[in-house]
């Protein structure tokens, strides 16, 4: 808890009627790299704002090293944005939009210079600082955008989507750099993004949101393997969702049949939902499938087939297969025990975690 | 919404009241039962009746609107046609000399106008009177309509076109189905635009009017020089209020279509969420 | 549209020749000629030649330099706190309609107001100063001039502001800027082209109100507007008139070069 560099506490955001955030809470430690994932709307972008200070909360309590900050104006706060839209001055330079904030702080000239392409060498931009910004593309429009933020040496660097408006393959590339360039700072980042595949790649700890709400925090693997509920799971991955029932501990019945599974602590024939992920789903014959199902579709993904099916139940079925199938036979899939997936409904994160608890002591 | 004393809002009131003051205070002492515009000495409606029976000033007013409604009318079809022309150049550099010139009028003070078309009226041997008004506002009203039609032009979809053609329509077609519709809402606000520059003007009408014909703008000079006559301040409020039903009108309509727009772009940005 | 059948704009072809080309060919044509009817260039000389022109002219754009300066002094802070109000575009509606009410008679109004006996005066009386002479001033010019072409400055500054991306406003306070460094380094100089734009639909009218000069400035200010119209409809001297034209024109195509954008390639937005 001593490296704990910003706080939010109970913070609620209203805007009229419509509620933006609903009680937030959550704590950053300095130096990781945080995610807030979620779909457009769900708040992700309103928390980036209040701590940026550019809106203020409702009601809760933002700190910054244990001082609360809710009314310390935005020009105050050390922390620096990187906008999604890069928010790059146009009647400025390369050079002087890095170095607007130092000039500000009526910093040496010389002081500037080093720092800014200190700043820019960071962000591999040497030899841009007299470009124009209307001549830089819009990976290196980006790249100004955080050498800007960062010249200013920010405990905190927020990053509201800053990648979404490159193509996939610059956006992959710049993955990598960011989560380079967080560790070589080792400043904390709390990146705002809707795409799963890159808070899974970056993150340390990812928050998962939906309407104003936190859903689940953990880190990529946890969300990923555990997701909380329904929402979660289908917003991280790809997944199967099926109704069943908790049978007792470590086992589960769904689509008329009992299954093994790794969960527990929960009531004798509580009503669930479990998840399979595809890639989890093995194809093989009829007899050796603990599921039996017949293929409706099959795509060819260049690494997998990604096969379409259906059971008895009528329960559709995502599997990725190494190899082919033939559409309209029926085959098997099979899975461990470990790829079954238990989720509660309405269990909050502490619930979970306090139920995880009780019976993942024992197995060690 | 801020309910707050703020100095911002201080400022604004003060500018609002710069602005109106003038007005109002035109308009409070047309009701000025004694002759001056200093003095407010009683109610009375004696002005108005007396504009109303001046039939040199009533035709004055009929000269004035009859010239608005039709320069407008025509310069709209005219400018129309034009904004169409311009769209049409592929060359940049000939777009550019049409439009150079097609702003020339734009950005020319009106004495300039004004004595430059007196110059060419004389120099044809054109009378002035009513047709040289008539051409003249015609003339400065054209550049306003191709500046509103052209942007929506611009901002047309081509696959529009290339849809509507390959769907089998003619050119004629393709014009009143598809491009007039579109560009409707700038049409609409040059030929409001022209009408109000016409109804507006002074300057150029006072060089090529010549003797014998008369608008407003004329006439309120050659009475306002002789000083106060409460006629006018009678005039100006009823200008006042026609302008105000022409403006709210204007602004709902355009709220109107906008609103329609706007509904448009949602729905386009529904679809575009991946 | 490849196909557009250049008949149609027949019209205004004819438009662009007869009344952009033919006038100003006319305009400079004219120039050339004095009273009488022969070709010469006594016309320019007298204009260069004769302090009073020179002098006419300086005093003409010093004027219009002064309306424009106190134009852009009331209309900036008001087209920014209006942009900062709700329903921005009703307000700004309330702001154009006076534009949509003859400039003759607000000029009107002002005779009432400003006069011997009109409010201005009362109201100075009752604070002890006593009644001024202000109809027929320079300054009572200058004002009133202003006062018409507010609309004008506040329109297109409130449409730069508004066209501002608020991103700019944020990253500027995010880097540590004070309001007044945030307004002066970020939010002026990219609105800095309505800025342009306000002045050039101010300075060059401004040059030319002739019908203010002799409402209200009581033909104290001479304007090149004033020069041109005393030239052709009062002494019928069009030569000289054209000449004092011409002036004119070159004195427009300065300012809007001078105003005029210069737009770096492909900026942001364009």
């Amino acid at each position: 808890m001593a490296n704990t560099i910003i706080s939010f506490e109970a913070v609620d955001k209203r805007y009229g009627d419509t509620i933006a955030l609903n009680d937030i809470n959550f704590e950053l430690e300095q130096g990781k790299f945080y995610t807030l994932l979620g779909p457009s709307g769900c708040g992700k972008t309103t928390i980036l704002r209040i701590l940026a200070g550019f809106t203020s909360a409702t009601s809760g309590e933002i700190k910054f090293k244990g001082q609360k900050i809710n009314n310390l104006p935005a020009n105050k706060r050390k922390v620096n944005t990187v906008f999604q839209d890069y928010a790059l001055f146009p009647h400025l330079n390369v050079f002087d939009n890095v170095a607007f904030g130092l000039s500000l702080r009526k910093v040496p000239k010389a002081e500037i210079r080093r720092r800014v392409l200190e700043a820019l060498r960071l962000v591999q931009l040497t030899g841009y600082d007299d470009r124009e910004i209307a001549e830089l593309s819009g990976g290196q429009q980006q790249r100004v955008a955080i050498a800007r933020a960062i010249v200013n040496e920010p405990e905190v660097l927020l990053l509201d989507e800053p990648l979404s408006a490159l193509d996939a393959k610059l956006r992959t590339a710049m993955q990598v750099e960011l989560r380079q360039l967080q560790r070589r700072l080792g400043i904390t980042f709390l990146f705002v993004t809707h795409d799963q595949g890159e808070a899974l790649a970056m993150s340390d700890e990812i928050f998962v949101m939906n309407n104003g709400k936190i859903l689940q925090q953990g880190n990529p693997v946890d969300i990923y393997d555990e997701p909380i509920n329904h929402f979660v799971a289908d917003f991280i991955g790809e997944s199967n969702i099926v109704k069943g029932k908790m049978v007792k501990d470590y086992l589960v019945s769904f689509v008329g049949k009992q299954f093994e599974c790794a969960d527990a602590g929960m009531r004798p024939n509580e009503p669930v939902e479990i998840v399979l992920r595809p890639e989890d789903l093995v194809l093989t014959d009829v007899t050796k499938g603990k599921l039996t199902v017949t293929v409706d579709t099959q795509v060819f993904r260049g690494n997998i087939y990604e096969i379409m099916s259906h059971d008895s139940a009528n329960n559709q079925w995502l599997i990725h297969a190494v190899h082919k199938a033939t559409i309209g036979q029926k085959v098997g899939i099979s899975f461990g025990p470990e790829d079954v997936h238990v989720m509660r409904f309405g269990e909050s994160e502490e619930e979970f975690d306090a139920r995880l608890e009780t019976y993942e002591g024992e197995e060690e | 919404m801020k309910k707050r004393f703020s100095w911002q809002n201080l400022y604004l009131i003060f500018v609002f009241a710069l602005l109106y003051v003038p007005i109002f205070y035109l308009i409070f002492y047309s009701f000025n039962r004694g002759g001056t515009m200093t003095h407010f000495t009683g109610f009375t409606w004696q002005h108005y009746t007396e504009l109303f029976s001046d039939s040199r000033m009533i035709e004055i007013v009929v000269d004035t609107l009859l010239i608005a409604l039709l320069s407008s009318l025509l310069a709209t079809i005219i400018g129309t046609l034009g904004a169409l022309q311009i769209y049409s150049v592929k060359r940049p550099v000939v777009k550019n000399a049409i439009l150079s010139l097609n702003n020339i009028l734009m950005v020319s003070p009106d004495v300039i106008i004004g004595a430059s078309f007196l110059i060419f009226f004389t120099f044809l041997g054109f009378k002035l009177g009513f047709g040289s008004v008539l051409l003249s506002h015609i003339a400065f009203s054209i550049p306003i309509v191709v500046l509103m039609v052209l942007p929506k032009l611009n901002e047309m979809n081509l696959s529009l076109i290339d849809a509507a053609t390959d769907l089998g329509a003619t050119n004629f077609q393709v014009f009143s189905r598809v491009i007039l519709p579109y560009i409707a809402p700038g049409v609409f606000a040059g030929y409001f635009m022209a009408f109000t520059y016409s109804l507006d003007d002074f300057a150029v009408t006072f060089f090529v009017t010549g003797n014998g014909f008369e608008t407003l703008s004329v006439e309120i000079y050659a009475r306002a020089r002789q000083g106060i006559s409460l006629e006018i301040n009678a005039l100006s409020a009823l200008m006042f209020v026609f302008s105000l039903l022409l403006v709210v009108g204007y602004y709902f309509l355009n709220q109107y279509n906008s609103s329609k727009r706007t509904r448009k772009r949602q729905r386009l940005e529904a679809t575009q969420i991946k | 549209m490849k196909r557009f059948n250049p008949a149609y704009s027949f019209l205004y072809i004819l438009w662009i020749v007869l009344f952009v080309i033919a006038p100003l060919v006319l305009i400079v044509y004219q120039s050339f000629f004095d009273i009488s009817g022969h070709l010469t260039l006594a016309n320019y000389q007298a204009y260069f030649g004769s302090g009073t022109y020179l002098k006419m002219t300086l005093n003409s754009i010093w004027y219009a330099l002064l309306i424009t300066l106190l134009t852009l002094l009331i209309s900036y802070p008001t087209a920014y706190w209006l942009n900062q109000t709700k329903n921005k575009q009703l307000w700004l509606l309330l702001i154009i309609l006076p534009t949509w009410i003859n400039l003759l008679l607000k000029a009107y109004a002002f005779i009432g107001i400003l006069s011997q006996n009109g409010s201005v005066n009362h109201f100075l009386t009752f604070v002890g100063i006593g009644p001024q002479q202000l109809l027929f001033t320079n300054a009572s010019f200058i004002f009133v001039a202003a006062y018409i072409e507010i609309p004008f400055m506040i329109l297109p500054i409130f449409n730069a502001i508004d066209e501002l991306n608020p991103s700019f406003v944020n990253a500027s306070r995010d880097l540590g800027a004070t309001n007044w460094q945030t307004f002066s380094k970020v939010i002026f100089p990219l609105t800095i082209n309505g800025v342009k734009a306000g002045v050039q639909a101010v300075f060059i009218p401004s040059l030319s109100l002739f019908m203010l000069t002799r409402l209200i400035g009581g033909n104290k200010v001479i304007t090149l507007g004033t020069a041109i119209e005393e030239h052709f409809l009062v002494t019928q001297n069009w030569g000289m008139g054209s000449t004092i034209g011409v002036v004119l024109i070159v004195a427009m195509v300065i300012i809007m070069f001078v105003t005029g954008e210069r737009r770096k390639k492909g900026r942001k937005g364009e």
